[in-house]
């Protein structure tokens, strides 16, 4: 057996990132609600129409297809917020749904979308039960970004949003639980300035009382800040993270299951912080133990207790190191990081991916003739909710369409991956041209397939520019650009070559033509050649096989215009048509297209 | 964020000895998956399938063992063909060699008949690699595997005593129906055939055999009395003859004289249709046909009786037509071929 050793110093682990503040920033608290007791009515209301046809090459030849559809639906969430004293808040939020086209009780349904409650016990310690979004660290407790955005354009921002909102998508890469969580910090005088400790504990699953166990989730933080050392003012900020993820063998007839736990050490050395300049050490790094186990009955030394065998063992560590520098007059921060993530490091709350690839789609699943089943593209990664996932915490990593992700699938996370990440944005306040860049370069650790390791070259940028304040219009007008450049190589003989190219590039305009009336125009469009393998795999992350080549020299673009109406900032009705087609030079005869036409009236309150 | 206003250092200790145990960055990094050139690469064969003996002896616990390398991974399929019964046995895999663990062969049939002591032909072939040529081996078989449970009969005998056939109203063929070698039986040389035309009588009965326990005490010994776990097991054999209708009854002493009479209880099987060419194993529970644990170890006769669907038949009718052999009981499990 061959084996590679980096040995990594404590030292390394004294530096780690700084996502986990962020993180903890996201789970907010009574605090955030000032007002006094009493009880408040809030919630959202949205109707939807929408007509979506079929064309292109495709339907010359497709005598089967239906080549129009449309839906609908109309939903009220009535969100009812109570606070009994300034230290207690309950929530609960009952859905009211009409399908378009239901009548009379048909097609309508009514449920409880969310019920929460936390508070503070003794003005000392926070608490959480119920609904909660929670999030630790990339590699603990993280979602990563969806697949196929980087900056859309405001034209696909209405659809998108209904999917996050659904999808319980809060924007800070955070899981929607439903558990408990109890927070608390400490104050020193010497040394150390203060100590938090975050706690939670949450069910993914529950057991169906056959063959699929109820699986939990618990785990934490315990976070220190120094005070600060040194003429600088140099701060450390250290942070414990756990993630455990468990199988409850005791619950249904399932007598394996799954165990996977992930402990790291993040922080942050602040080693300057000045008025024009700030410079940080930054990093994270831990382990992660993957475990299948089983129940045996009876099986302890009396025989009458249970006993778990472990039937597969899987162990492997990460870490990321860096420097972090915020120019704070010029508004530019840049970053930049040296990532290892063992191939077998396995983190099932944070490997997992917002899109299910297979899953059927909305609209027109099947299409041609042999009514082959569709695949997922631009068009419906921007509003086929039922793509997307709220928890997919599974035994093994999750299929994922290297036409749109192949770098980073499962995001900083990702196993099998090591190299030099940058990050930089420029973003000074109240500028009206603000950027981003993200320049990874990475190969694999471990090869699949051969001793050859892949390479791979990200290069993702942003930018918004505030058209109407540049040009002092007095009016809001806005473009916005994304793009998106993937390679993956890999050299060897002719059956371990491996080449594949993506680039994917948003623009959007966004003008305020009269007051509050919005013309929106955007384009999205994708386009990808070559090949790689996209292997199948067993046991969490290893390889079982290789169906063959993925080989691809396909294209699509979305087209949108419309227009939007903002009644109020929270209020709007927007109508638009988008345009969708879809290419491939293998098979132009199945090319196609899909037009949508739709009506969106959004109201928060 | 509150806070607590007092400092247990205990915290941070543990911090610091959790922060120790992170300190390795080792992966394993052996290439992971099935490698890509042999699993897309030209196919070679290395070494032609070969048994590792020339003679097998299955009834006294013996066993052939299949050997063959390649050079890459690949799916193959090891067919074992009887060259008496035709009987054939399987065996599918996808890896670059046949060894002990992936190709031994212990007498088994995946499609009936069961093997006899005969010469067979074990031929490899490749079905993802279209250019590689079969190869093929050849074994000779001294005795056939012995299979579990308790044989009713395999009509091996002829026709002796405790075999009935109940041609009342002389519909059966008897140039065919009777104890029968060709085609191969399912098991051994022999096996029934019942074929008639329901001509007589319009009533869809054509007739039956019964075998009946020749044992002292008049039962069949079976090898559980519990009625879930008690199978009985028979081969049937479909001769094309669309319209027939097989029923398997079960005889019970209902008065305890510990013989077949015309008083005993008889526990039909409902209507078995074959559809699959050949020789199709039958198994269903004791217990599905009705009977109680008493009644398990009561069973005096086994019948097999055939119909005659004339509701789907042309005019005139046609003959209808089937063949039963091995009629066994098994415990646990129907019998595993």
């Amino acid at each position: 057996m061959h084996r590679h050793l980096l040995h990594c110093g404590l030292a390394l682990l004294v530096g780690l990132a700084p996502t986990a503040a962020l993180a903890q920033d996201a789970e907010g608290g009574p605090p955030e609600e000032e007002e006094g007791p009493g009880v408040r009515f809030n919630g959202l209301g949205r109707a939807f129409i929408q007509e979506t046809d079929l064309g292109g090459t495709l339907l010359d030849t497709d005598t089967t297809s239906a080549e129009t559809l449309a839906d609908g639906e109309f939903v009220l969430d009535l969100e009812v917020n109570a606070q009994p004293n300034r230290v207690t808040e309950v929530q609960g939020t009952i859905r009211l749904r009409n399908e378009f086209g239901g009548f009379f009780g048909s097609g309508v349904t009514v449920e409880v979308r969310e019920l929460w409650a936390r508070g503070v016990v003794a003005n000392v310690i926070e608490y959480r039960l119920g609904d909660m979004d929670y999030a630790l660290t990339p590699f603990t407790v993280y979602l990563p970004e969806a697949d196929g955005d980087i900056n859309p354009a405001e034209v696909f921002s209405p659809l998108r949003e209904v999917v996050e909102y659904e999808k319980f998508y809060t924007g800070r890469n955070t899981r929607r639980f439903q558990g408990g969580s109890v927070d608390f910090g400490l104050d020193f005088d010497q040394a150390i300035q203060t100590l938090d400790i975050r706690s939670f504990i949450a069910r993914l699953q529950p057991t169906n009382f056959q063959d699929t166990p109820t699986r939990l989730i618990g785990g934490g933080r315990v976070g220190l800040t120094s005070v600060p050392l040194g003429p600088t003012g140099a701060q450390a900020r250290l942070g414990v993270n756990l993630a455990s993820t468990w199988d409850d063998l005791d619950s249904g007839n399932a007598n394996s299951g799954l165990r996977n736990h992930v402990l790291t050490l993040d922080g942050t050395l602040a080693i300057l912080d000045g008025d024009g300049l700030a410079f940080s050490i930054v990093g994270e790094g831990g382990q992660s133990i993957a475990k299948t186990a089983e129940q045996v009955e009876g099986g302890g030394e009396d025989g009458g207790e249970d006993m778990q065998n472990v039937l597969l063992r899987e162990r492997d560590t990460f870490f990321q190191i860096g420097a972090e520098a915020n120019l704070k007059q010029t508004g530019v921060n840049a970053g930049l990081h040296f990532v290892n993530v063992g191939p077998d490091f396995f983190s099932t709350a944070a490997q997992s991916k917002r899109i299910d690839y297979t899953r059927a789609l909305s609209q027109f699943n099947r299409i041609g003739n042999d009514r082959a089943l569709r695949g997922a593209g631009l068009f419906d990664l921007s509003r086929d909710r039922g793509l997307y996932t709220t928890n997919t915490e599974s035994t093994q990593l999750v299929a994922y369409d290297p036409r749109y992700n192949n770098v980073l699938p499962y995001g900083t996370a990702t196993p099998n991956r090591r190299g030099v990440r940058l990050d930089a944005d420029y973003m000074p306040e109240a500028s009206a041209v603000q950027g981003g860049l993200l320049v990874a370069l990475l190969q694999e650790i471990r090869g699949q397939g051969t001793e050859e390791l892949k390479d791979f070259a990200l290069v993702r940028a942003e930018a918004d520019v505030a058209i109407g304040s540049l040009a002092s219009l007095g009016r809001d007008i806005g473009a916005s650009l994304g793009l998106q450049f993937e390679s993956t190589s890999r050299g060897g003989n002719q059956f371990e070559t491996v080449d594949l190219t993506s680039f994917l590039i948003e623009v959007g305009l966004s003008a305020e033509v009269y007051d509050r009336l919005d013309v929106l125009l955007g384009a999205k469009t994708r386009s990808s050649s070559g090949n790689d393998y996209v292997p199948q795999l067993e046991n969490f992350n290893d390889v079982r096989d290789f169906p063959g080549r993925f080989v691809t020299d396909d294209s699509e673009s979305l087209l949108g215009a419309g227009l939007r109406y903002r009644f109020r900032d929270d209020v709007f009705l927007t109508v638009q048509y988008q345009h969708y087609s879809y290419g491939d030079d293998a098979t132009p005869a199945d090319d196609y297209s899909l037009g949508q036409v739709f009506a969106l009236y959004t109201m928060s309150f | 964020m509150p806070r607590f206003s007092t400092f247990p250092r205990s915290v941070l200790a543990v911090g610091l000895v959790l922060a120790a145990g992170l300190s390795g960055c080792d992966h394993f990094t052996d290439p992971d998956g099935p490698n890509l050139t042999d699993r897309f690469g030209p196919f070679q064969l290395v070494e032609a399938v070969a048994a590792d003996r020339a003679t097998v002896d299955f009834a006294g616990g013996e066993s052939v063992v299949f050997t063959a390398q390649f050079n890459k991974q690949t799916t193959w399929v090891l067919e074992i063909v009887g060259q008496e019964s035709g009987a054939v046995r399987r065996i599918e895999g996808f890896s670059r060699e046949l060894n002990a663990d992936n190709a031994r062969w212990s007498g088994r049939t995946t499609e009936l008949p069961f093997f006899r002591p005969e010469d067979v032909v074990a031929t490899l072939s490749f079905p993802d690699e279209p250019d590689a040529n079969e190869t093929t081996t050849q074994v000779s078989v001294q005795s056939a595997r012995t299979y579990p449970g308790n044989v009713v009969t395999g009509f091996e005998q002829g026709d002796p005593g405790d075999i009935f056939l109940g041609n009342f109203e002389f519909d059966f063929d008897l140039s065919v129906t009777g104890v029968r070698t060709d085609p191969p039986a399912a098991e051994g040389n022999a096996f029934y055939r019942l074929r008639g035309t329901d001509a007589t009588l319009n009533n869809f009965f054509v007739g039956l055999v019964r075998v009946t326990s020749q044992n002292a005490n008049g039962y069949f010994t079976v090898p559980t009395a519990i009625p879930e776990d008690l199978y009985l097991n028979a081969f049937l054999r479909n001769f094309d003859a669309e319209n027939t209708i097989i029923i398997l009854e079960v005889v019970v002493d209902a008065n305890g004289n510990g013989r077949f009479d015309n008083n005993d209880s008889i526990i039909g099987s409902g209507d078995i249709r074959l559809s699959e060419p050949g020789w199709t194993a039958f198994s269903r529970p004791i217990s599905e046909f009705g009977l109680d644990e008493a009644q398990a170890q009561q069973i005096v006769a086994i019948r097999a009786v055939l119909i005659s669907d004339n509701s789907a038949q042309p005019t005139p009718r046609e003959p209808v037509d089937f063949g039963i052999d091995y009629i066994t009981f098994t415990a646990g499990a129907p019998l595993e071929l």
